[in-house]
């Protein structure tokens, strides 16, 4: 029966003028979007590539100096990328994807792309993203909305019925072949994801995994869903009318609400207010009163009375206490901050236990690695690199700050120092071992998926009582 | 299973059912033998198709039972319906679908196995033009529509043929065209069931002519007693007797 209701199903739909066109549009769209996206990641790789590579050429290259100076002279680390970013680009661009390493600072993200968009490209990318988590569900009404409705309408489901028609077997057809046709508009990105497990190794099969199993979720839960409406639905013009609500709702209306909703419930400062605060916890009396402390304790560890006495640069001493003194600040506030954000993440999370919309798009960008938690994750990555670069060129003043102390120049380092601070190299971890920051919606998922297979119990018994009226 | 049930293949015995305060059937039995055509005559809510629902399964009687070839439709209607086809007033068709990709459709989801050339000698058989067998039905007429019904009848095989005001609309060739259709099937030993308003097509068909009002059985000729009736003011004279009580 699958077969023969998916034929005759295609058959319709390809005779049915406006459907056609409507899928052309959406597969056009979807294609566009999908070169475009392609497009820009292959830029953008290979200008990462060169600016890794020139990074690294320009801290080698940076000449003697003194080491403080090399802390301030910085390095700047690129954000990796997966392949999935094509499909998925997620809050890349509120991200940002260059981060500065220097002395005494814990910077933010730079070169967001949305500071680079034109004021109306930030009402909606078209991403292909967008498209199947947007376009195509309301593509799927469109295709569906009448398939048993009009049946009734017209009278075919009761003339089936009174020949034989086991419900059960047809609402399954129905809801197979609206699903295997929507599926269809999936071909396009499943290609691109097998092209690049099979040819790159920016995507791995459990990150590809989790966006396939995702979204063929979603795409069945918008095609039963749809089916459930329609065989409950009178007519097929109130199947369309309460389809259109429910996606309007779901799609548009509650991840707006959620994300605002999720902002007044965890509120965070805003960055310049953050920033202020941070320079106003570390540049106390406190802290001076701590370098003091330190001081003393130093010169009494090492029995002199003053700091040219010590065995070793002061300096370098006193600027790594400095750097750890700060270290404990920035683990704190950004900490506090960093929780704030991952509260406001779940709590919208939560609503798509009302939006399979919301729960896609959250697994979606985790698979992807454009979500808050991966962004984070690198941002720590950079820290504590950012700290190995401090803490090597202060212990380097310090044991050798003391060598040309007797002449007027002061210690420089050189290309040999410079080496010694290693290349920045991150990989984003294995998806399996941050299920914590998507559990709450894949499980959001999973429960509509269960619950309207439930459903289609009764949209069963409504097709089975169907003349009875 | 006794023998009467054997040459009745549609039997409605004691049949009762009521919509609320409205008494839409009352106590009526009659039979349809193997074979046999009956015509169930009788105004606008007498009780035909509220029948012809029970008969199809769509509604449980409040007593009394029907059977389709020894099966009550109450307790196993998946049975019941394989033994019968149903062409209502407007054949319900796919108007994109031509009339052989309907009938391939309706029969094969109702789990008829023939293939495409069969389906369409079952067209040829039931004189639809050739021209339209592979034209979208919406472009069909009442009749040519009506014939699609009757193919997937006769690709169904069924034992029992159940028509819902089959004649209704249909121009007086077409008419007679259905006619012959409906009598070449009971030859074949279909029986047939034809709720209708056309006493003409009643006279000419039926081998059993009933007459409902008022949710009864009022009347019912049988063989010779029909060509030999005034059909019309026998009907006018039931229908008004009953309705003036």
């Amino acid at each position: 029966m699958l077969v023969l209701t998916l034929k005759k199903e295609w058959l319709e739909s390809k005779r049915e003028g406006r459907t056609l066109w409507l899928s052309r549009i959406v597969l056009m769209l979807l294609a566009c979007a999908l070169l475009s996206s392609w497009h820009s990641f292959q830029q953008v790789q290979s200008q990462k590539q060169q600016v890794e590579t020139s990074e690294r050429e320009r801290w080698l290259a940076q000449g003697k100096k003194g080491p403080h100076s090399a802390a301030h002279y910085g390095v700047y680390i690129i954000k990796p990328d997966t392949g999935l970013s094509v499909l998925e680009p997620g809050l890349t661009d509120y991200q940002g994807v260059v981060l500065r390493l220097e002395a005494h600072k814990k910077n933010d993200t730079l070169f967001r792309g949305i500071q680079d968009s034109i004021q109306m490209q930030r009402f909606g990318n078209l991403t292909p993203a967008f498209i199947l988590q947007t376009l195509l569900p309301l593509l799927i009404i469109l295709l569906g909305f009448h398939s048993i409705a009009a049946e009734r309408e017209s009278g075919t489901l009761k003339q089936l019925l009174a020949n034989g028609l086991c419900p059960k077997k047809f609402f399954t057809a129905k809801v197979l072949a609206l699903f295997g046709l929507a599926l269809l508009f999936f071909i396009p990105v499943a290609l691109y994801i097998v092209y690049s497990l099979l040819f790159s190794d920016s995507i791995t099969v459990q990150r590809s995994v989790l966006f396939i199993v995702s979204y063929g979720l979603y795409i069945f839960i918008w095609a039963i869903l749809t089916l459930i409406v329609s065989s409950y639905a009178r007519a097929a013009r109130s199947a369309l009318i309460t389809l259109l609500v429910i996606w309007s709702l779901t799609c548009l209306l509650l991840p707006k609400f959620a994300i605002n909703n999720a902002a007044k419930q965890h509120p965070i400062q805003s960055s310049q207010i953050f920033q202020s605060k941070l320079e106003s916890e570390i540049y106390t009396p406190a802290r001076q009163q701590a370098i003091a402390k330190f001081k003393q304790d130093t010169l009494t560890e090492y029995g002199v009375d003053n700091i040219d006495e010590l065995p070793f640069a002061w300096s370098g001493a006193q600027l790594q206490f400095g750097e750890q003194y700060a270290d404990t600040i920035f683990d704190r506030l950004f900490g506090q901050r960093q929780l704030q954000l991952e509260a406001q993440s779940l709590h919208y999370q939560s609503a798509a236990i009302l939006s399979p919309f919301i729960a896609v798009q959250t697994l979606s960008m985790s698979a992807a690695a454009t979500d808050l938690a991966h962004h984070q994750l690198f941002s720590n990555a950079g820290e504590k690199h950012r700290r190995l670069i401090q803490a090597t060129l202060n212990g380097d003043l310090k044991d050798n700050g003391l060598t040309i102390r007797s002449s007027d120049k002061s210690y420089q380092g050189d290309r040999h120092l410079w080496e010694i601070i290693p290349q920045f190299f991150y990989q984003y971890p294995d998806i399996g071992q941050l299920t914590s920051h998507y559990r709450r919606a894949a499980i959001c998922l999973i429960i509509w998926f269960i619950t309207l297979i439930l459903l289609s119990y009764f949209a069963i018994k409504r097709i089975r009582n169907e003349g009875q009226q | 299973m006794n023998n009467d049930d054997q040459t009745n293949v549609i039997s409605v015995i004691q049949l009762s059912k009521h919509f609320a305060e409205y008494q839409a059937v009352n106590n009526i039995s009659f039979t349809v033998k193997k074979g046999e055509i009956l015509a169930l005559l009788g105004p606008n809510g007498a009780g035909k198709t509220t029948t012809i629902n029970c008969l199809l399964g769509f509604l449980k009687p409040d007593s009394g039972r029907v059977n389709i070839a020894g099966i009550n439709p109450a307790k196993n209607i998946v049975a019941a319906r394989k033994q019968l086809a149903y062409i209502p007033e407007q054949v319900a068709l796919y108007p994109k679908l031509s009339g052989l990709e309907n009938l391939t459709y309706m029969s094969k989801i109702a789990g008829v196995n023939k293939n495409i050339a069969q389906f369409r000698q079952l067209l040829h058989q039931v004189k639809l033009p050739d021209h339209a067998i592979e034209k979208p039905v919406g472009s069909y007429s009442k009749g040519m529509r009506q014939k699609v019904g009757i193919a997937i009848a006769l690709a169904k095989n069924a034992k029992a043929l159940i028509l819902d005001e089959p004649t209704s609309g249909l121009d007086p060739s077409a008419s007679h065209e259905f006619s012959e259709l409906i009598q070449t099937l009971a030859k074949k030993g279909v029986a047939i069931l034809m709720a209708t308003h056309d006493l003409y097509r009643a006279q000419e068909d039926a081998h059993t002519v009933a007459i409902m009002n008022q949710g009864e059985l009022v009347h019912s000729l049988c063989g010779d007693e029909i060509k030999e009736a005034e059909l019309e003011s026998l009907y006018l004279q039931h229908v008004r007797a009953v309705s003036t009580c």
